[in-house]
């Protein structure tokens, strides 16, 4: 068993300031990352020796992660790449899935920089080839520079549609059309005020929206995607507005070809970890549904476990950057190191705060997006489970969550219920007329991702004690 | 909580399987049933085990109980059509050592004389009938009758058979108190009473508390079983392995996931309703599962979880009349209670009926241990 100050999980843009801040202040830290190189989703390296022909829009984003990722350098920091956080057995001890390397670290203080995955949102035709979400785009995009289309809609919810839509623009792409569900243009003058707070990053949306108003793409807010059409492979979508009420007009439906459709329906927090631990949650759907109770110091309800960055709450990476140092710092000062005041990255934070409100404020979402599922849209991707297969269900046991998990196999694939268990929560929710925020998930077992079970071959521990005879009772008496 | 009923002939307190199983014979011979059930149907033990049902692996008390609960498990598939996911493959008992090896050898012969015929196999024989065991495998028996379920649509199959038999199965109904009344007895249940000519405890790992409500002590000790799920893969391996020495079950389902169990232990306590896997055990068990069927290191798992069972402290069932309280009776806590569930359920409606019984059940006596 390894030992660290504290051991940092995922080294995007909160766990690579935290490395860095942490070191700086004499801590020991150990940071664990599953991907072969620091940066996360935002500052994601291209594989290492990846060499492309040209310089690209993305490469003042590759810079500074460059930047940030060679603190991980410092002396006093363990970098585990491709390791794969897979439980926490006890208190302050976390197990590692790294190859022959596996094994377990046992920290004085834990920072749980996880990030974020996309929003599931099932629509008819969702899960056919072609059809990408927003953060498998940019992955494709900043991990290889690999375009996989050549004429693309980008439809959805929330502020990295321009971005993407922009983004496919300068990497040579005809877009169709941008559809965000919100109605934003009637929604910005009123968050005006909070969005100034964080001139920079108004000053990218507007950068965004000209590089696609130059291209003459249309962006149609308070519009949705009805259906991505075709048979092999996705061929075009349909599209509708929707009214006041929150209702699809159907009889206003569009339709675009496209060989590419991005779909992006928000972020939401990837809270394995912190459920795993049983660390306190609230429902926040405006910071992508379930997030971290935190004190100001970003600490959970478990002791000694900080959560930093989009892994709490949706917020961003400029804002999971300062959460990241802010940390760390708590962490050195508990563990009796000199630490300077925070009033500076407080005050930074206050307003990068402010701006996501704003943000929020705009981008403000549907009530749910249940209306574009028809009988045979597929709920659950890796168990084939459909929106009829669960009804079936659900009225033979008037079922649970969990007995609709048990008897259909929904959540119970590869992906571990990431793209699925949402909307079961939600069809849930609507039937029985309750808030999402009184339907828990179910917890997490580990592994917090799956692991090949090979690795679970190399620790040296201490060998079984196994019973002389395994017929009789093996604890003690209750 | 779902609707309580009133009054029935036979109350039964637990819908895991041998609740379910005792409720649906029952219900077959005419009898009105009520099973009432604290939490969900299903929702402990028998949800939470390998639907293993190897009988070479069971211990001689049970052989003959193991035996008939697969015949029963085969005729709720292919006669009653409920989805048990039931599927007879033969299974494979695994022997790693000398001393293993003396054990299998005794264990084979002591089957042999009680009916249970099993099929020697080691070397060149052993590589060409499994071999994708191995090289630290020496020897195993085969066993025909070893077979697999699926405990998940196993549980909803059975939960609707036993609801289209005419049993009500109520869930969220904790029973809380249960009181003589004449002959009969009345339980509380929330606020509502239930009345019964005769009640069934079938309350798995809380049969000492249900069965402490009448003022017998019946001590029930809580293992907590880790299991654990690799994702789907092409087919590795096509039979039940069990193992003679370390603690081991393995099958592959239909999908291709591979189930790997055994009973090594997580951690919990079962009065504080705590449990989970521990890192050592199952390090352990996915080490041993790698000995036998060493393919399986490619895999990746996917969940492992734990879940409870209680044991009696001969981990023999307690089945049979409690105690010094007439019209009671006791079908819990066998050790692999799942495998046996359809035997007990059948064995414990023919005692309920006042037949004379197909089994020599004698053994199992809760007045072994009641005080």
């Amino acid at each position: 068993m390894k030992d660290a100050d504290l051991a940092i999980v995922g080294a995007g843009p909160a766990g690579m300031a935290a490395a860095a801040e942490a070191a700086s202040l004499g801590l020991g830290v150990t940071v664990i990352d599953d991907n072969a190189r620091a940066g996360g989703q935002y500052f994601r390296q291209p594989p290492a020796g990846f060499r492309h022909t040209g310089a690209m829009f993305l490469d003042k984003d590759r810079a500074r992660g460059s930047v940030l990722a060679a603190a991980l350098r410092h002396p006093a920091v363990a970098h585990w790449q491709d390791a794969v956080v897979w439980d926490m057995p006890e208190p302050g001890v976390l197990a590692v899935a790294a190859g022959e390397g596996s094994g377990r670290v046992r920290a004085k203080a834990i920072l749980v920089a996880t990030g974020a995955q996309d929003r599931p949102v099932p629509f008819p035709g969702w899960t056919l080839p072609g059809v990408v979400s927003a953060g498998g785009l940019q992955n494709l995009l900043k991990g290889q520079r690999v375009v996989p289309g050549r004429r693309a809609v980008v439809v959805g919810n929330g502020p990295l549609l321009l971005l993407i839509g922009a983004n496919l623009v300068r990497a040579g792409v005809e877009v169709a059309a941008v559809v965000e569900a919100a109605p934003i243009w009637n929604r910005i003058l009123p968050a005006l005020a909070s969005l100034a707070r964080a001139p920079d990053m108004l000053a990218l949306a507007i950068r965004y929206r000209a590089v696609l108003a130059r291209a003459g793409v249309p962006v149609l807010a308070g519009w949705t995607v009805t259906g991505a059409k075709g048979d092999e492979a996705v061929t075009g979508c349909r599209v509708a507005p929707i009214d006041t009420q929150g209702r699809l007009d159907r009889a206003r439906e569009r339709s675009f070809d496209c060989d590419l459709l991005v779909a992006g329906f928000g972020l939401m927090p990837s809270l394995e970890l912190p459920r795993l631990i049983g660390a306190e949650l609230a429902y926040d759907r405006r910071r992508g549904g379930w997030t971290v109770k935190r004190d100001a110091d970003f600490q959970c309800s478990v002791p000694n476990v900080h959560v930093a960055g989009d892994g709490a709450g949706i917020g961003g990476a400029e804002m999971a950057l300062l959460e990241g140092r802010i940390a760390a710092r708590a962490v050195a000062r508990k563990l009796g190191k000199q630490v300077p005041a925070d009033d500076d990255l407080r005050r930074a934070w206050a307003k990068r705060d402010a701006f996501r409100r704003g943000l929020e404020a705009i981008y403000a979402p549907p009530a749910s997006f249940l209306d574009l599922m028809t009988e045979d849209t597929v709920v659950c991707r890796c168990e084939d489970v459909t929106v009829g297969d669960i009804a079936k269900r659900r009225s033979e046991l008037a079922g649970s969550v969990t007995q609709v998990k048990a008897t259909t196999r929904l959540s119970m694939g590869r992906c571990q219920g990431r793209n699925c268990l949402v909307t079961l929560a939600a069809m849930v929710a609507k039937d029985t007329g309750v808030d999402m925020a009184t339907i828990p998930l179910p917890r997490p077992r580990p592994p917090l991702r799956p692991i090949p079970i090979g690795d679970l071959a190399f620790e040296d521990i201490p060998p079984p004690d196994i019973p002389a005879d395994p017929h009789l009772p093996r604890k003690q008496r209750a | 909580m779902s609707a309580i009923p009133r009054r029935a002939d036979i109350a039964v307190i637990g819908a895991g399987v041998a609740g379910l199983c005792t409720a649906l014979f029952l219900a077959r011979a005419g009898r009105t049933v009520a099973v009432l059930e604290r939490g969900e149907a299903w929702g402990e033990s028998s949800g939470a085990n390998a639907g293993t049902l190897s009988l070479q692996v069971k211990r001689n008390e049970v052989l003959q109980v193991s035996r008939r609960a697969i015949e029963l498990w085969r005729d709720f598939q292919e006669r009653d059509g409920m989805e048990i996911g039931f599927a007879r493959i033969g299974g494979l008992r695994v022997a790693t050592s000398e001393r293993e090896l003396v054990n299998l050898r005794k264990s084979q012969g002591e089957q042999a004389a009680l009916g249970v015929a099993t099929e020697w196999y080691d070397g060149n024989r052993l590589r060409d009938f499994a071999p994708w065991l191995g090289p630290e495998v020496q020897a195993a028996t085969y066993c025909d009758w070893d077979s697999m379920s699926v405990p998940l649509t196993a549980g909803h199959g059975l939960v609707m058979a036993v609801r289209a038999a005419g049993v009500t199965v109520a869930t969220g109904a904790a029973v809380t108190a249960i009181a003589r009344d004449g002959e009969g007895f009345c339980l509380q249940v929330g606020s509502e009473i239930v009345g019964a000519a005769q009640i069934v405890i079938a309350a798995g790992a809380w049969t000492g508390d249900v069965a402490q409500m009448l003022g017998v002590r019946l001590p029930v000790a809580a293992d907590i079983n880790m299991l654990t799920i690799s994702e789907p893969a092409p087919r590795l391996f096509d039979r039940v392995v069990t193992h003679i020495g370390a603690i081991l079950s393995l099958k592959q389902y239909p999908n291709g996931s591979v189930l790997i169990g055994g009973g090594w232990q997580g951690t919990g306590d079962l009065a504080q309703g705590t449990r989970r896997t521990d890192y050592l055990n199952l390090v352990h068990n996915l080490r041993v599962a790698m000995q036998v069927v060493p393919a399986l290191r490619h895999l990746r798992m996917v969940r492992s979880w734990a879940g409870y069972e209680g044991v009696a402290a001969d981990a023999l069932p307690l089945f049979g009349a409690l105690p010094g309280v007439p019209g009671a009776f006791v079908n819990a806590c066998a050790r692999g209670g799942y495998h046996q569930g359809p035997a007990l359920g059948e064995q414990m409606a023919e005692m309920i009926l006042g037949r004379k019984l197909s089994l020599d059940m004698r053994a199992f006596d809760p007045g072994r241990f009641a005080a």
